[in-house]
């Protein structure tokens, strides 16, 4: 009996074989995964069961989950109406001040929170207090206290999403390395100069994934303060639809909430990779 | 307090040094260092040698002026401007989020130098440490013993009246701290052929063979609390080479010092095994 000789594989790099080189790989499968399901979205809409009552007994029943055409030609309406438009403009209002607000609030306590131990111990009660009562049981309060305008949506905003940033900056500094501080003094740099070179280089990534946070979080804010109480925003837009039974309008909005998500997502994005130069790249 | 010896050619003086730390989990007071003398000349280079825990870490922090002694005094000569002495720490020391002309740089910076100005002064030193072309990579970019080059030329970068080493090259492998002992000896007289005077340098380590090479005096301390026990001036002429630590000379000092150092070891060991009973 023989033994065939194994066979010797090759493990260099292939070479047969060509590879499309795809030039921008991220951009490339999101718009495929996506324009996928929208495909499949428009084939279920349209693949009625029952061909008597085109739209009701689909294998997606379209007054409740539209379709993707459907949701189109409502868009163009809107927009080429301007009726939309008010919408958008009051919510993004909300949005920014608060978010602005967020930021400024939330890593000037953070930064302070983290250096003081004794300010850390005496508010640290308030702060998990506060950050884990859900946002909208202060919405009544909120009301009272300023009203249902502008300003009770932005207050709204900033507790839903200010500590996101005040914790993170907090645990920032506190991860500053005894070391660095140590290295610092040894050279004789001043508190401004350890501020400047150890405490803000080793705070910023957690500071900015806080920011980061608070974008999205904020937008939850915006959402759920114009379900309560408005009559603008695409917060009251997205509820009026639905309770009207106008899902192609209820899908408008979702769109626009997660195409602004991803917006403001990937111009953190920019901003920690113009931090992050000092990192191994797998941090990136 | 003491009458000074002549103080001019030393480059440090300490007298009845004591350092006690406070534990703040079991609230006991122990003793890191009791009655500590030094003196060390402009220009010497002397290590500390000792058992863990023995407090030279302590010592060389002190003389820095990271800890305060519990009590005597250290005195340092003083240069005429900005900090008179300048730490090289254990590994890891450098500031990643900074290139490593901005790291070398750094002292310079604190004591109100420009940044160009800095890194004009900085790049000498860059290339005598050997890492000219490195100066805008980022510290993780860097082997280990690159980066001990860069947190040396750091240090030197102030130009101090005494350089502090504790326990510099304790991170490196066998190989590259071979490389590096000879490395920082050939660094040494280089600076001093591109500053003027000799570098006065404090060095800490528990590596024997270390301390043998790369020393003028070896300061043997004892176990907590810290004494010195002796301190053996090594006749190895100089400039001194790798090949060095084959010499009979060379092994005898080392023989000594084990000597003493194991001694201390012994004691300790007998003292728990008593405290058990």
């Amino acid at each position: 009996m023989t033994v065939a000789a194994p066979a010797m594989t090759s493990r260099g790099p292939e070479r047969s074989r060509r590879r499309i080189k795809i030039p921008n790989e991220r951009l490339f499968y999101a718009v495929l995964g996506f324009v996928g399901l929208l495909v499949v979205w428009e084939f279920a809409s349209n693949f009625d069961l029952d061909p008597s009552t085109p739209g009701v007994q689909g294998l997606v029943k379209r007054i409740l989950m539209s379709a993707p055409t459907l949701i189109w030609k409502a868009g163009v309406e809107d927009f080429s109406s301007g009726a939309i438009w008010p919408h958008i403009t009051i919510s993004l209002q909300e949005w920014f001040y608060g978010f602005i607000i967020s930021c400024f609030l939330g890593i000037s306590l953070g930064l302070s929170l983290g250096w003081f131990r004794r300010f850390r111990l005496a508010t640290q009660p308030l702060v998990s207090a506060l950050y884990s009562t859900p946002t909208i049981a202060l919405f009544p309060l909120i009301v009272l206290i300023a009203g249902i305008g502008l300003e009770s949506k932005v207050i709204l905003v900033v507790l839903a999403s200010i500590f996101a940033v005040i914790i993170n900056t907090m645990v920032g500094v506190q991860s500053v390395s005894w070391k660095h501080l140590e290295i610092a003094s040894s050279f004789g740099a001043s508190q401004t100069q350890i501020v400047r070179s150890v405490v803000l280089p080793t705070t910023i990534p957690f500071i900015l994934t806080g920011v980061r946070l608070a974008a999205g979080r904020s937008l939850v804010g915006v959402v759920v303060a114009e379900f309560q109480a408005a009559n603008q925003g695409v917060g009251f837009y997205i509820a009026l639809n639905g309770q009207t039974l106008n899902t192609a309008r209820v899908f408008i909005g979702l769109v626009l909430l997660g195409g602004f998500g991803i917006f403001v997502g990937e111009l953190v994005r920019l901003v920690e990779n113009r931090f992050d130069a000092w990192r191994p790249s797998i941090h990136r | 307090m003491t009458s000074a010896p002549a103080t001019q050619d030393l480059a440090l003086s300490a007298r009845g040094v004591r350092m006690e730390y406070l534990d703040r989990g079991t609230r006991e007071r122990f003793v890191a260092i009791e009655s500590l003398d030094l003196d060390i000349k402009q220009g010497e280079f002397v290590t500390i040698v000792g058992p863990s825990g023995c407090g030279k870490s302590t010592f060389v922090k002190l003389v820095n002026g990271l800890l305060s002694a519990s009590q005597g005094e250290i005195l340092v000569r003083s240069v005429a401007k900005g900090k008179s002495d300048a730490m090289v720490f254990q590994d890891s020391a450098l500031f990643p989020w900074y290139k490593i002309i901005d790291n070398v740089s750094y002292g310079l910076v604190c004591a109100g130098v420009s940044k160009k100005q800095a890194h004009e002064r900085a790049m000498p030193l860059i290339k005598l440490v050997g890492l000219g072309g490195f100066e805008n990579k980022y510290p993780y970019q860097l082997s280990g013993g690159m980066q001990q080059r860069a947190n040396l030329a750091r240090a030197l970068c102030v130009d101090p009246a005494i350089l502090l080493m504790d326990e510099p090259f304790a991170a490196l492998d066998a190989q590259t701290r071979e490389v590096m002992q000879a490395e920082l000896l050939r660094i040494w007289r280089g600076a001093e052929a591109e500053g003027g005077a000799r570098k006065t340098v404090l060095f800490i380590t528990h590596q024997i063979e270390e301390a043998v090479f790369l020393s003028d005096r070896v300061v043997v301390m004892s176990a907590r609390p810290g004494r010195i026990m002796e301190d053996i001036r090594i006749d190895l002429p100089r400039p001194r080479d790798l090949h060095v630590k084959r010499t009979p000379e060379f092994q005898e000092y080392q023989e000594q010092i084990w000597q003493l150092i194991a001694s201390q070891l012994k004691a300790a060991a007998s003292q728990f095994g008593g405290s058990k009973e």
